[in-house]
């Protein structure tokens, strides 16, 4: 079975505070969502304001969904070592980890790992903060968890106004990204 | 993956993708809610955000208040102003509220109080899940009160407790709270909401000289006919200080409007059911932990133990009755819960010995998973099932 087969699909969100993965939570839900499809997003974070270890799971079904917490992910967004080093254990098996590029020399190959250089291209497109999004692009375009047009819709109505350009584009360019990587989804 | 599972009639998604705490914001404007006071504080900010927001616009109140002591009082003045009021906070904040919370007991004082529980005592651990105030929202008071205590496992869950919290402490004339946790608060689901109703417009009775204030009679804010004389020491049906002690005091606490447990609408909501006919292991749970024990209930069945859930809607008054029915057919009971081991002792108490009590706790800000659950069901049955 394809991972994007898996029903129900469980995705989780990692990075640490400050990268948006709260609101990268709330916008791969919302797309779930615009697709039709049942979804849970529940989500977890220090007291810091920033930095230390956050997640965020996503539960997508297209049956009734119970317990919402991801215990074991079909799917891993790690944009921060801290996050790697705590949520990298939780994959599951056959699962996909997707991870910065900036940890592939510490973190060595693995056949479940894909590491894409997510902050470098936000660097490119002038601002750091869009990291979140362009990894939203590469983890859908790589697992077609949700549609690309629904994730687009989510991105727009979930951002600020002014920066919905930027984001739109980063969202592109992430998914063009994923889009270029040939990976095995067992 | 297959798509378009819930859509209305017009094949338009009407779904909306909101936080627990969002859908209790929603919740309060549906049920008329025009003043909310509160001090922000973790898992319940949103709430406060939210109200902000929302409230002026309809023309309503929002304060933001220099602590959760003056929230609680300020929500207890809004109300005897004729508003519709709450507030919201979590453990820390909620200890600080007991006080006023009693003097809204005691004065007969509709409002709402959403506590979302996190880690404690103290500051403990701000931003996880706990289920540590269970008892402190009943008997956290000095003195003693009849309770009404409300709780949800799903973001829908929320809104629908909001509206029922609302209207019981209308009916009841009475403080409700409702008990949430962090994750509960923080977690996103779909949801249809209907559009919220046009601002309230404030009615009540008109009071003649010498109509009784209190005990049984309706709740009247002032300005709706001669002085009302509210005091928290104890009083007559005047409201005038009574404090000689004797059956009137205690009949002004335990008045026939508090009658909760006889309310049609807390029988109907006190509990739910999930594959509880022809269990041999009852889970009872509430909250996110309902949520597990739904799994888990699954997982057992699938593993040949005849599992079933019954969730707690409303902690208090507590649901003795049902538990005596759940006791007399399914002869193991399991309480997991997110603290020391709080719920578990009603559960006790109601079931007297019928059914083998077993309880589940977690305290370190870490949810018991399906399996934790599941697993610890297994091993008090005697390793039965797989």
């Amino acid at each position: 079975m394809r991972l994007v087969d898996r029903d129900p699909i469980r995705i989780r969100l990692t990075g640490r505070g400050g990268q948006g993965i709260m609101l990268g939570g709330a916008i791969l839900a919302e797309a779930a969502m615009r697709d039709g499809l049942l979804v849970s997003e529940t989500q977890e974070y220090g007291p810091e304001a920033r930095l230390g270890a956050t997640k965020a799971d996503l539960i997508i079904s297209t049956r009734e969904i119970a317990y919402p917490e991801v215990e074991k992910a079909d799917l891993i967004l790690c944009l921060s070592r801290a996050a790697y080093l705590r949520y990298a254990q939780s994959l599951a098996e056959g699962g996909l980890l997707i991870a910065d590029s900036s940890m592939a020399e510490e973190m060595g190959e693995a056949e479940s790992t894909v590491y894409l250089p997510f902050r470098a291209t936000a660097l490119e497109l002038g601002n750091e903060l869009t990291t979140n999004i362009v990894g939203l692009g590469a983890l859908v375009a790589m697992s077609e968890v949700v549609t690309r047009f629904s994730l687009a819709a989510a991105v727009t109505g979930r951002v600020k106004r002014e920066l919905a350009e930027l984001n739109n584009k980063a969202l592109e360019v992430g998914f063009n990204l994923g889009a270029s990587v040939q990976v095995r989804l067992a | 993956m297959a798509t378009a599972t819930k859509t209305s009639t017009n094949g338009k998604d009407t779904r909306r993708l909101i936080m627990g705490n969002e859908a209790v914001a929603l919740g309060a404007i549906a049920a008329g809610c025009d003043f909310y006071a509160g001090y922000p504080i973790t898992p319940a900010t949103e709430i406060l955000e939210e109200m902000a927001r929302v409230l002026p616009r309809r023309g309503g109140v929002f304060l933001q208040m220099e602590d959760e002591l003056s929230a609680m009082a300020a929500i207890i003045g809004a109300a005897w102003g004729g508003a519709t009021a709450m507030t919201a906070t979590s453990g820390p904040g909620f200890s600080l509220m007991q006080e006023n919370l009693g003097y809204a007991a005691i004065t007969q004082t509709p409002c709402v109080i959403v506590d979302s529980q996190r880690g404690g005592p103290s500051t403990g651990l701000p931003t996880l899940p706990s289920q540590g105030d269970a008892m402190q929202a009943r008997f956290g008071t000095h003195g003693d009160r009849p309770a009404l205590v409300i709780t949800a496992s799903s973001v829908k869950g929320c809104y629908d407790a909001t509206v029922l919290s609302f209207k019981l402490a209308k009916r009841h004339r009475m403080p409700v709270v409702l008990l949430l946790d962090a994750v509960i608060s923080h977690m996103r689901e779909p949801v249809e909401i209907p559009p919220p109703p046009p601002p309230p417009v404030r009615s009540f009775p008109k009071l003649a000289e010498g109509d009784p204030r209190f005990g049984d009679a309706p709740f009247v804010p002032f300005g709706y006919g001669p002085i009302t004389v509210v005091t928290g020491l104890s009083h007559g049906g005047d409201g005038l200080a009574e404090t000689r002690g004797g059956v009137q005091t205690e009949a002004m606490i335990i008045n026939s409007i508090s009658k909760l447990d006889q309310d049609p609408e807390i029988r109907a909501e006190w509990t739910g059911d999930y594959r509880l006919d022809d269990a041999e292991v009852a889970i009872v749970a509430y909250g996110i932990t309902a949520r597990a024990a739904r799994e888990a209930v699954d997982q057992l069945r699938e593993r040949g133990v005849a599992a079933g859930l019954l969730d707690l809607r409303i902690l208090w008054p507590f649901a003795e009755e049902r538990l005596r029915e759940v006791a007399a057919k399914s002869k193991t009971i399991v309480v997991p819960e997110l603290n020391l081991g709080q719920m578990v002792m009603p559960v006790r108490a109601a079931v007297e010995g019928a059914a083998k009590v077993h309880q589940l706790n977690r305290a370190d800000g870490t949810l018991l998973t399906p399996e934790d659950i599941a697993a610890f069901a297994i091993s008090v049955q005697g390793g039965q099932g797989a």
